[in-house]
């Protein structure tokens, strides 16, 4: 927090000087000397509670001894702390013993043992004869849902569940139930769990009472080998701990331990359930070869030999440029980085691209414009500690649950105040005292940033004169500016302007800002005028106000940042470095190319663009037209099926490499098991392919690539291997900020046959084309279901459970569907994630949110 | 923001799940709601004893209805409704047979009385009798130990009773 600097308090510990920021408890100030006080109910990350009774210290103040839980009692000058004293090991033994009354000790057989902070306080307070009569719980335990299994007889009451749920998940679907000797915890009338599945109660959850049903193994999780890895779903870039046992992955856990990774242990669905699709029998096992529409078996040998004779014979006859890549935005860093090498030094062709860049290639002009002005965003680390968060058009829940997570304890601890602009009324559940909701018209995003812009000039709430000095076209900005009046923007956009005066007042103090956008601006036709939009206020912001501002690009997937570091980009080499283009850019409108005849070979690592880009049609018209595609990927896609070769790679578990996050955090992939059947890492792939083209690469090692990355993409310099999460930092930035000023994207006049506007995004169990095949996340939300809202409901008397049918301009689907308060009027939202419910259809290359009607299905 | 309409979406769902139950006044609950100074979390419980008050128990339409207007979840309101005794959730009997449980009834016969009642109507602590006659409670003591073993009956106390005696009482009141 900028705002507020904390005094340092002088105290001692055991007869040690020490001295700690005002306000922190004793148990913190100790766990920093790693001084152990025993504690079972304490989290850095929840309020403290002193539930469990067991943290007792003796305290002197001004001579006056008094014994306090220390994990609620601030430290304060001149306090002498003593741990352990005979007397506080009396009151905190007494607790503890308690405990282990009704406790039911089967550890053996336990998924915390040997991890279980009652067996270390235990041992810890010697307690090991015990001086009351055993009566232990014995009941049955609850599986009235798939994922968790509530053992209550473990339970020792001491709310950690109830509190990770509540304050960290904001979703609270447990609580305390009854009182006294009858108290539980759970859900209301024992009903099943219906919530976001998030698990993180059964991480935090200190004995075993919660425990993951996804989980083959059970007992002894002190035993299972630990891989620290990045998730590989969205591109928050959470680390995660692969749990195996005898070569199988068992389950995933978040690293709760001080300072690893940027997600403090927190894990969504996810990251957590998804372990499913690592080992699993529909993995492609074998290289195949699409022999008259069928697939045949072949070796390595023979398919990169196949390739290999197909890309010389190709680069021969039609140019190098007729060869073109899609890079993988969920391949490592280094596999891209080889692939475009394999393509820029071998093969000849600057023809590589990746699937975010196809949809939105402004996205990294605006990051670049970022740098340029200066802006260059703290590490995501610190969101917890902002002081005013702007979630832009992104539905956090679902689309990066983690970073919930921080903004939920910032709101706790650091007082952050929380703006959510977006044109559904997304559910965000936080304990901020402040909260601003934009709920704007579909596809007025950019007029309410413009006019908050605007508002922050108008009302002096920047320093307008510093910045009209430091970015030369600041006039151009306000005449751009001008025709967002307040009755002007109220009417387009549908929010009252008070409260967008709210917004900006709140932006425009002295403050950490930190805004989040959504993915969903690329869908709506005028992504490059929102991002645009939210350059000029962020500018504004960095030079006219005071404090900092931190804005990070959408991305979607767990590399796609990576992706276009790694030069998998026509415009730019590695690390953003210019090129001198001596080749037509054919990637640009790459699917018309292979529709025409202009790329003759296409390789695909990783991707399934039949289901997950807005124009499908387009696509399959492309890929059946080119005369030659390799897809590797993990799983046999519709993509997949139409290739000549299909290549069987690893998935994130078998693999060694990095991913680079949102935030530019380059963090290790690590191989916990090994890879399935066949296949083989990306990285050897193009090693031999690099090979048989005569060319081979001089590195062997993850690592020899690394070292090459660094002196190529200076950024990167000291981010590898990625254990310590650093972000890469520009290595120039600041020289020329300038607003962006130009197109300001506009609503599409409403249709009359297609009155509503279908949103897609990634549901909150779901990414990418991998998670349906994790069965736990199959399992917890197995269908599809479309949201409207209440107005709409009644206006077309469609009840909750109903079936609708979606009609566009070119196609429509049957879906069924929920009424929300969620969905606003006008909206009706679909995920886009099932196969069985390909929503990306309806769209078909139509650029802005997608003009729909809906009937109800009888 | 946009909410769902108040007052009707929840009556509709009424209407659609408890078809023979008496449909809940939804007026009379925002009439009730509105007596607060906001319709904030921090009123739950007194919004629900004068909810209560009104319909006798908490029934599931007003407990949806606090839950989305004062923006806390089920497992919450539940956890509140367990921890009183005096919330219920389910339609009490037309009395509630209040039988004090305090140390001088208990040592004078109270469980002899709970088990006569068990036989009789067939109801355990909390529990309806099938006629929905009588609900019985146990009370931690009821300050008249003086006439030990006691009990209140809807609005009627009786003292120095016993099994054979409540039973006779008990015949007294009818539907």
């Amino acid at each position: 927090m900028s705002t507020v600097v904390k005094k340092t308090i002088n105290f001692t510990l055991n007869g040690e000087p020490i001295s700690a920021p005002e306000g922190t408890v004793i148990l913190d100030a100790a766990k920093r000397e790693d001084v152990f006080i025993t504690n079972l109910c304490s989290s850095p990350k929840l309020k403290p509670f002193a539930a469990c009774r067991t943290c007792m210290v003796e305290t002197v103040v001004d001579g006056k001894k008094e014994l306090v839980y220390s994990c609620t009692h601030p430290i304060s000058e001149g306090m002498a702390v003593r741990t352990d004293t005979e007397e506080t090991d009396r009151y905190n033994k007494a607790c503890l013993e308690m405990l282990l009354v009704e406790h039911p000790l089967d550890c053996p057989i336990c998924d915390k043992s040997g991890v279980c902070p009652l067996q270390d306080n235990t041992d810890a307070l010697n307690l090991y004869n015990g001086r009351f009569e055993i009566q232990r719980r014995n009941e049955p335990s609850i599986k009235t849902n798939p994922i968790i299994e509530f053992y209550l007889n473990r339970c020792i009451m001491c709310g950690m569940c109830v509190r990770i749920c509540d304050e960290t998940q904001g979703v609270q679907a447990l609580d305390y139930h009854k009182r006294g000797y009858k108290i539980t915890i759970g859900t209301a009338n024992e009903e099943p769990l219906d919530c976001e599945f998030c698990g993180q109660c059964i991480t935090i959850c200190p004995t075993g009472a919660l425990m993951d049903l996804t989980s083959e193994a059970r007992g002894l999780a002190s035993m299972f080998t630990n891989t620290e890895t990045t998730c590989n779903f969205c591109s928050w870039g959470c680390t995660v701990k692969l749990e195996t046992k005898k070569g199988k992955l068992i389950r995933i856990e978040g690293d709760e331990t001080f300072d690893v990774g940027i997600n403090e242990g927190n894990l969504c669905a996810k990251g957590r359930f998804g372990h499913g699709m690592v080992q699993n029998e529909n993995r492609i096992q074998t290289p195949l070869m699409n022999v008259g529409g069928e697939f045949k078996e072949i070796g390595w040998d023979e398919a990169i030999q196949t390739i290999a004779e197909r890309i010389t014979a190709t680069v021969n006859r039609s140019g190098p440029e007729s060869v073109a890549a899609i890079g993988g935005e969920i391949l490592t860093n280094e596999e891209n980085y080889l692939l475009q090498k394999l393509f820029r030094e071998v093969i000849g062709s600057n023809q590589v691209t990746n699937l975010n860049h196809v949809r939105a290639p402004y996205v990294n002009a605006f990051q670049q414009k970022c740098f340029e002005g200066g802006i260059v965003s703290k590490p995501i680390t610190e969101l917890a500690e902002a002081d005013v968060v702007l979630m832009f058009n992104t539905d956090i829940p679902s689309e990066y649950p983690v970073a919930g997570n921080s903004i939920r304890k910032g709101a706790i601890f650091a007082g952050t105040d929380i703006l959510i602009a977006n044109p559904r009324n997304v559910e965000f559940r936080h304990e901020s005292r402040t909260e601003v909701r934009m709920t704007y018209k579909p596809e007025s995003d950019a007029a309410v940033v413009n006019r908050i812009s605007r508002i922050l000039i108008d009302n002096n709430l920047i320093d307008s004169a510093k910045t009209r000095q430091t970015i030369p076209n600041y006039d151009a900005l306000v005449q751009s500016l001008s025709k967002y009046t307040s009755s002007y923007t109220e009417e387009v956009t549908g929010v009252s302007d008070a409260t967008l005066v709210q917004a900006a007042e709140r932006l425009g103090q002295n403050a950490d800002r930190f805004i989040l956008i959504g993915n969903d601006i690329l869908d709506t036709g005028q992504g490059e005028a929102i991002l645009n939009a939210l350059l000029n206020l962020s500018l504004l912001l960095q030079y006219g106000g005071e404090g900092s501002i931190n804005i990070y690009p959408p991305r979607e997937h767990c590399n796609s940042q990576g992706v276009n570091d790694m030069g998998m980009v026509p415009e730019t080499l590695p690390g953003y470095q210019p090129q001198n283009l001596n080749q037509p850019n054919m990637v640009a409108d790459l699917w018309k190319n292979c529709s025409q005849g202009t790329i003759k070979m296409l390789w695909i690592a990783g991707e399934d663009p039949c289901h997950s880009s807005s124009q499908a049609s387009k696509v399959k018209d492309g890929l059946q037209t080119v005369p030659f595609l390799v897809v590797q990927d993990i799983y046999m896609t519709e993509t997949a099926r139409m290739a000549d070769i299909v290549l069987p790679t690893c998935s994130y578990a078998e693999k060694e490499g990095t991913f680079t996050n949102m935030s530019r955090h380059v963090q290790r992939v690590a191989p916990a098991v090994l890879p399935e059947g066949q296949a083989r890492p990306d990285f050897e792939v193009f090693s031999d392919l690099a090979q048989a083209l005569n060319k081979p690469f001089t590195h062997s090692s993850v690592r020899e690539v690394q070292k090459e990355i660094e002196t190529v993409a200076p950024s990167y310099k000291g981010t590898f291997p990625g254990k310590k999460s650093a972000q890469w930092i520009p290595t120039e930035s600041g020289s020329q900020p300038e607003f962006a000023i130009g197109d300001e994207g506009t609503a599409e006049t409403p249709s009359q046959d297609y009155p509503m506007k279908l949103i897609t995004n990634n549901h909150m169990f779901h990414i990418g084309s991998y998670s349906h095949y994790a069965k736990a996340l199959v399992d917890i939300g197995p269908d599809c279901v479309a949201e409207i809202s209440y107005e709409d409901s009644q206006a077309m008397n469609i009840n909750s459970g109903d079936r609708i049918r979606i009609q566009s301009e070119t196609d429509f689907l049957d879906v069924p569907v929920t009424v929300t308060d969620r969905t606003t009027p006008g909206i009706v939202y679909v995920p886009k994630n099932w196969v069985d419910v390909p929503v990306n259809k309806l769209r078909n290359g139509h650029q802005g949110l997608i003009p729909v009607r809906i009937n109800k299905q009888d | 923001m946009d909410t769902p309409d108040n007052g009707n979406t929840p009556e509709e769902t009424a209407t659609e799940t408890a078809p023979e139950e008496k449909k809940i006044c939804m007026d009379t609950v925002c009439k009730i709601l509105d007596s607060f100074p906001s319709r904030s979390r921090r009123y739950l419980i007194p919004m629900m004893s004068k909810l209560q008050d009104e319909f006798r128990y908490l029934p599931e339409d007003v407990i949806n209805l606090l839950m989305s207007e004062l923006k806390i979840t089920r497992a919450e309101i539940y956890g509140v409704i367990s921890f009183y005794h005096q919330f219920r959730v389910t339609e009490p009997g037309k009395y509630i047979y209040k039988l004090c449980y305090g140390t001088a009834c208990f040592v004078k016969g109270a469980p002899i009385i709970a088990e006569k009642m068990k036989e009789k109507y067939n109801i355990g602590q909390g529990e309806t009798d099938e006629t929905k006659l009588f609900t019985l409670e146990f009370a931690s003591c009821l300050g008249n130990c003086g006439a030990a073993p006691m009990a209140i009956i809807g609005e009627d106390t009786y003292g120095t009773i016993d099994p054979e005696k409540t039973i006779e009482i008990c015949n007294n009141y009818t539907l």
